[in-house]
C-alpha cells in the first residue's frame, strides 16, 4: 500500500518482523489503543507543514514514514516508550500538532512516531503564583481558552496557535504575535518536566529563579525533541488585561517605522503586538487605508494595567508622530486581529503550483534595514522568485525579528528552486550578521546551515551534549543540524 | 448527492490544520489521520488512486460528527469538510468498502427500517388527520421515548391536533454509512406517508431528522410537502399563544442548555430554547462556555456513539467538563441527550423539562 520509493526522505525502516516484535511490547506499555502500525496512521505522521511536504504531497509522494505511532497516556508511558526504543536501537520522533515549518517532525529513519496529544491534562492552575502546569501535548487555543475563562492569559499566541500545542512551542523556541510585550515562549518558563533518552524522568523546581547551576530542563527549550521528551511545562501567566488600545500609523519609509519602534521600545513602553510591513505588504494588508498607500504600515497593540497601557499609548503615539508617522487609527490593527488567522492563500497557492515560505529571522536594531533590503534583493534573484515582502514581527530593545514571505513558480524541479531561494536568504543572513532563525527553529531543512550559524566549535559542543544525553542517537535524528541529512543536503 | 469538491478537498489538505482545536474528534482521539486536514489528506490520496481504499482508510473518513466545529475557524467559506467526507465516503462503498461497525446497524436499517431493530413510535401513537405531524425519529425512539410521550402530552395539553405515523428512519444514518440507495428508499417509504397524512406541519425534536428532511430529501426525489419545524420552536409558540402555562419548578436548581451542533450551526436556533426556559419561573439558566453558534459537539454526530462508542464517550465528558459544576443539562436532540447521558451528565430533554413545568 505505501511504497517505500515514494517516500523521499526515509533513510530506514524496521523489518516487519522487527516492527511487529516492537508494537507487541509498545502494547504491553501503551494499551492496544496506544500504539498504531497501520499505514493510514504512519502516513498521517509523515510530515509536519515544512513546505516541501505540501509540494511533496501534491505529487503523491511523501518525506518519510514511522514504522509505529505510539500515544503516550502519561510521562511514566513516555519513559518506558524511551527506555525500550533505547534497547531496541529504534529511534523515536517527538510528534505534536505537527506544526512546525521545518520538517522537525518527519521521521527520517522511520522507527516509532511518539505523538504526545493524549498527554493534554493542565496540571495546576496557581493563580496567586502565576504560573500554570501543563501536560505537553495540550493544543495551543485550548491551553489559552482554559486560561481565559479563568481570568488569565498565557500571552503566546503564535499565528499557529490553533494547531500547535504547548510543548512544540518550547521543542522550536516559538514566539507570539504579542512576544514584545509578554515574551517568547523561554521568557515565559518556570520549569520543566522533561524525560531523557534513556527515560530518566526529571523535572525543574518551580521558582521563580534560581543561581543552582545550569538550568537542565532550560537546556530542552528548542531542542526539538532531539535531546528527549519535554512532558510537561510550568509557564508564567498574566492577568487577562484590564485595557487594550489598538495605534497604527503610516511611515514614508521603513527606516522611519524602525527608528520609531526602537525608541518605543527603548523608553519602557512594551507593546504586546509591534508589527511594522514593509510597502508591498502594506498595500496587500490595508488597501482599504488611503493613507497607506506608498508607505509602511506600524500597527501597535498595548494592552495590561489600565494606567500603564494608557501611559504606553501616549509614548507610543509621541514616538511615532515625531518620525513621521501619520495616524491611521486603530481600524488597521482591527482588521489585523480579524485576518491574523487567516493563511488560505498560502492553501490556494500551493494548489496552483507555487512555491511559499516564510523565513524568519532576527538583527539587531543596526542591522535591520539593511538586512531586510539584502535578503529581499537575493532572493528576488533567484530565478522563478515572484514575490519576497517582509515585516518586522516582533521587537526586543537590542532589536527586531524580521519576517519574509515568498512565493515562486519555479521553471524547473521545485526542490532545487526551494534550495536555491532559501540558500540565497540564509547565506545573506548570515554575511550580515542576523540569526537564522528568530522562532520557527531548526528542524530538518534549516540545519544545513547550523554550523555557519553557531561556528564549527558551537555546533560540536552541542553535538556533546547531544552525545553525553542520546548516546544511542534515537532522538529525532538528523535534525537541529546535528548528523546530516542523507537525502537532503545542499 | 454532490460529489466530491476536489478543489475545496484539496485546498483542505494544504491547510495546516487550522481549525483543529475545535474539531471534537480531533481533540479526543489525538490521532493526526482524524485531524480535519488529516481526512483531507487521505481522501485526497484515496480519490486520486494513490492509496487504495481500507476499511483502516474508510474508518479516519467517517471519523467525523458533521458538527461543523471545524467551519466556525475555517477561513473558506465555502468548505464545509464534513459533506466532503461524506462524498469520499461513498466511494468506499462503491470500491465494496464498508464500515465494519456501522454492518450490525445497516443490517437492522435494511432490516426494519431503523438502526436500533424494531421501529417503536412513541408510546402515545396517534394515527389520524390531525394538523401537527409529529415526528419521534427513531434514535428517540429507541433510546428514550419518554422524550416523545412528554412532547405529545404537551401537544395533548394545549390541545394540538395532531397525529403520529408509522415512520421510518429518516435516512441520516443510511447516508452516514454510505447507503444512497437505502437513505433514499427510507425517504420514499417517508414521504409516502407524511404526504398520505395531510398534516400541514411536521414537528420534530429530533435536528438530525429536521436535517435531512430540510437538505437532503429534495435531492432524494422526496421533498416533502409540509415545513419542518423544531419542537422548541413550536412549544414556545405554544407558550405565547397561552396554551401552555409552565409553573413554577419546585426545588429546581440552575440549568444550562447544550446548544445541539446541527440545531445551532445548521438552523441558527439557539434563541427559541433560551426564550421558552425563560418563560418558566424562577428557573435560572447558566450558559455553559461554548455555546450558541460555539458550541461544541456531544459526541453523537453522525452516529458515531454507534460505530465509534469509545471515542463518542470520551467527546461527550470534553463537553460535560464545560458545563457550569451543579447545573442540571437541557438539551432538545436525541443524540445530546443519549450521549451526553452515557459520558455521565444528568440530562433532560426540552420537551421532559416543559412538561415537569406544565402538566
Ligand atoms: C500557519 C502557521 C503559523 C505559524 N506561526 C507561528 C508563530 O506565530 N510563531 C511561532 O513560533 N511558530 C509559528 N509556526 C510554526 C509552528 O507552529 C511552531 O513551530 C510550533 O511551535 C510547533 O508546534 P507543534 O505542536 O505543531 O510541533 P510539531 O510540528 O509537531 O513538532 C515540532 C518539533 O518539536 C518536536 N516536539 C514536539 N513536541 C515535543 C515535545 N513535547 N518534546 C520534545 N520535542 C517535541 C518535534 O519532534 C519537532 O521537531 C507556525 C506554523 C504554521 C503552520
Ligand atoms: S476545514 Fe478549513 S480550517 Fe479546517 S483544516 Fe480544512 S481548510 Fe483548514
Ligand atoms: S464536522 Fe466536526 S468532527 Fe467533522 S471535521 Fe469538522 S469539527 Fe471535526
Amino acid at each position: 500500500m505505501l511504497d517505500f520509493s515514494e517516500m523521499m526522505l526515509q533513510e530506514r525502516q524496521l523489518l516487519s518482523s522487527e516492527s511487529s516484535e516492537l508494537a507487541g511490547k509498545l502494547r504491553v506499555i501503551a494499551g492496544e489503543q496506544g500504539v498504531s502500525a497501520s499505514p493510514v496512521d504512519r502516513l498521517a505522521t509523515c510530515r509536519d507543514y515544512w513546505p516541501m511536504g505540501s509540494l511533496w504531497f501534491l505529487e503523491g509522494k511523501a518525506p518519510a514514514l514511522p514504522d509505529l505511532v505510539v500515544w503516550p497516556a502519561d510521562t511514566a508511558q513516555v519513559a518506558a516508550v524511551l527506555a525500550l526504543a533505547g534497547e531496541h536501537g529504534v529511534p523515536v520522533t517527538p510528534y505534536g500538532e505537527g506544526s512546525g515549518a521545518l520538517g522537525g517532525a518527519i521521521p527520517l529513519r522511520g522507527g516509532i512516531v511518539l505523538d504526545l496529544k493524549r498527554m493534554n491534562q493542565v496540571r495546576e492552575l496557581d493563580g496567586e503564583n502565576l504560573m500554570v502546569t501543563v501536560e505537553c501535548g495540550l493544543n495551543g487555543a485550548l491551553y489559552e481558552e482554559h486560561l481565559n475563562r479563568r481570568g488569565f492569559t498565557g500571552g503566546h499566541i503564535p499565528q499557529s496557535i490553533r494547531c500547535s500545542t504547548v510543548g512544540g512551542w518550547l521543542a522550536c523556541r516559538a514566539a507570539g504575535q504579542f512576544s514584545s510585550r509578554y515574551g517568547k515562549i523561554e521568557d515565559m518558563v518556570v520549569a520543566l518536566e522533561a524525560v531523557l533518552p534513556d527515560g530518566t524522568v526529571f523535572s525543574g523546581r518551580r521558582v521563580p529563579r534560581t543561581a543552582t547551576g545550569p538550568r537542565l530542563d532550560h537546556l530542552f527549550i528548542g531542542s526539538e525533541g532531539a535531546l528527549g521528551v519535554i512532558t510537561a511545562a510550568t509557564l508564567r501567566i498574566w492577568p487577562c488585561p484590564e485595557e487594550r488600545s489598538l495605534l497604527s500609523f503610516a511611515f514614508a519609509g521603513l527606516e522611519e517605522g524602525l527608528e520609531a519602534a526602537r525608541l518605543i521600545i527603548r523608553a519602557g513602553a512594551r507593546p504586546a503586538v509591534v508589527r511594522l510591513y514593509d510597502y508591498a505588504e502594506t498595500g496587500h494588508h490595508f488597501p482599504e487605508v488611503k493613507e497607506a498607500g506608498g508607505r509602511c504600515m506600524l500597527i501597535l497593540l498595548i494592552e495590561g494595567d489600565r494606567r500603564l497601557a494608557a501611559a504606553e499609548t501616549q509614548m507610543a503615539r509621541e514616538a511615532a508622530l515625531a518620525h513621521g508617522g501619520v495616524d491611521t487609527g486603530c481600524g488597521p490593527v482591527e482588521h489585523w486581529l480579524e485576518r491574523r488567522f487567516n493563511i488560505s492563500l498560502a492553501s490556494k497557492l500551493f494548489r496552483q503550483g507555487a512555491v511559499v515560505d516564510t523565513i524568519e529571522v532576527s538583527s539587531t536594531w543596526t542591522g535591520a534595514a539593511p538586512l531586510y533590503r539584502a535578503m529581499q534583493e537575493a532572493m528576488l534573484a533567484v530565478e522563478g522568485t515572484a514575490l519576497a515582502s517582509g515585516h518586522y514581527s516582533h521587537v526586543y530593545p537590542e532589536g527586531a525579528a524580521l519576517y519574509m514571505t515568498l512565493c515562486g513558480f519555479p521553471p524547473g524541479e521545485k526542490a532545487d528552486y526551494y534550495k536555491r531561494i532559501w540558500s540565497a536568504a540564509m547565506e545573506t543572513c548570515l554575511s550580515l550578521g542576523g540569526a537564522i532563525s528568530h522562532h520557527h527553529g531548526i528542524g530538518l531543512h534549516r540545519g544545513l546551515w547550523m554550523e555557519q550559524e553557531h561556528g564549527g566549535a558551537g555546533l560540536e559542543a552541542l553535538r556533546r551534549v547531544k552525545q553525553a544525553l542520546d548516546p544511542g542517537a534515537i532522538m529525532n535524528p538528523g535534525k537541529l543540524g546535528l548528523e546530516e541529512a542523507l537525502e537532503w543536503r545542499k | 448527492m454532490a460529489e466530491v469538491n476536489r478543489k475545496r478537498l484539496l485546498e483542505c489538505a494544504l491547510c495546516p490544520n487550522m481549525c483543529r482545536c475545535e474539531c471534537p474528534v480531533a481533540q479526543a482521539a489525538g490521532r493526526e489521520a482524524v485531524a480535519p486536514s488529516g481526512k483531507a489528506r487521505l481522501a485526497h490520496l484515496l480519490l486520486e488512486g494513490r492509496l487504495p481504499w481500507s476499511e483502516a482508510a474508510l474508518e479516519a473518513l467517517s471519523a467525523c460528527l458533521g458538527c461543523r466545529g471545524c467551519t466556525l475557524l475555517c477561513p473558506f467559506p465555502e468548505l464545509a469538510l464534513d459533506d466532503e467526507l461524506l462524498a469520499a465516503r461513498r466511494n468506499a462503498a462503491a470500491a465494496g468498502i464498508c464500515l465494519p461497525a456501522a454492518a450490525p446497524f445497516d443490517h437492522n436499517l435494511k432490516k426494519y427500517g431503523s438502526p436500533y431493530g424494531s421501529r417503536g413510535g412513541p408510546a402515545a401513537a396517534k394515527y389520524g388527520d390531525g394538523e401537527v405531524l409529529y415526528f419521534t425519529g427513531c434514535t428517540a425512539a429507541a433510546n428514550h421515548p419518554a422524550a416523545a410521550g412528554a412532547a405529545l402530552a404537551l401537544f395533548e395539553q394545549a390541545g394540538v391536533s395532531y397525529q403520529t405515523i408509522d415512520e421510518y428512519c429518516c435516512g441520516y444514518p443510511a447516508e452516514t454509512w454510505g447507503g444512497e440507495t437505502l437513505a433514499r428508499q427510507l425517504a420514499a417509504e417517508n414521504r409516502a406517508r407524511i404526504a398520505k397524512s395531510g398534516a400541514r406541519r411536521l414537528v420534530t425534536g429530533c435536528p438530525e431528522c429536521r436535517y435531512t428532511f430540510t437538505r437532503r430529501y429534495t435531492e432524494w426525489g422526496a421533498a416533502l410537502p409540509l415545513p419542518v419545524v423544531d419542537s422548541a420552536g413550536f412549544f414556545l409558540e405554544l407558550v405565547r399563544e397561552g396554551r401552555l402555562k409552565p409553573r413554577a419548578l419546585e426545588g429546581a436548581g440552575p440549568v444550562t442548555y447544550h446548544d445541539p451542533c446541527l440545531a445551532a450551526r445548521l438552523e441558527e436556533k439557539w434563541e427559541e430554547p433560551r426564550i421558552l426556559l425563560g418563560f418558566i419561573p424562577g428557573l435560572s439558566l447558566a450558559e455553559a462556555a461554548c455555546a450558541k453558534r460555539s458550541t461544541r459537539c456531544c459526541g453523537g454526530g453522525r452516529m458515531l456513539q454507534l460505530t465509534f462508542p469509545a471515542l463518542s464517550e470520551a467527546i461527550a465528558k470534553r463537553r460535560l467538563a464545560e458545563f457550569p459544576a451543579g447545573a442540571a443539562v437541557v438539551t432538545a436532540c436525541p443524540f445530546c441527550r443519549e450521549n451526553l447521558a452515557a459520558g455521565g451528565g444528568a440530562v433532560l430533554d426540552l420537551a421532559e423539562l416543559l412538561a415537569r413545568a406544565c402538566l
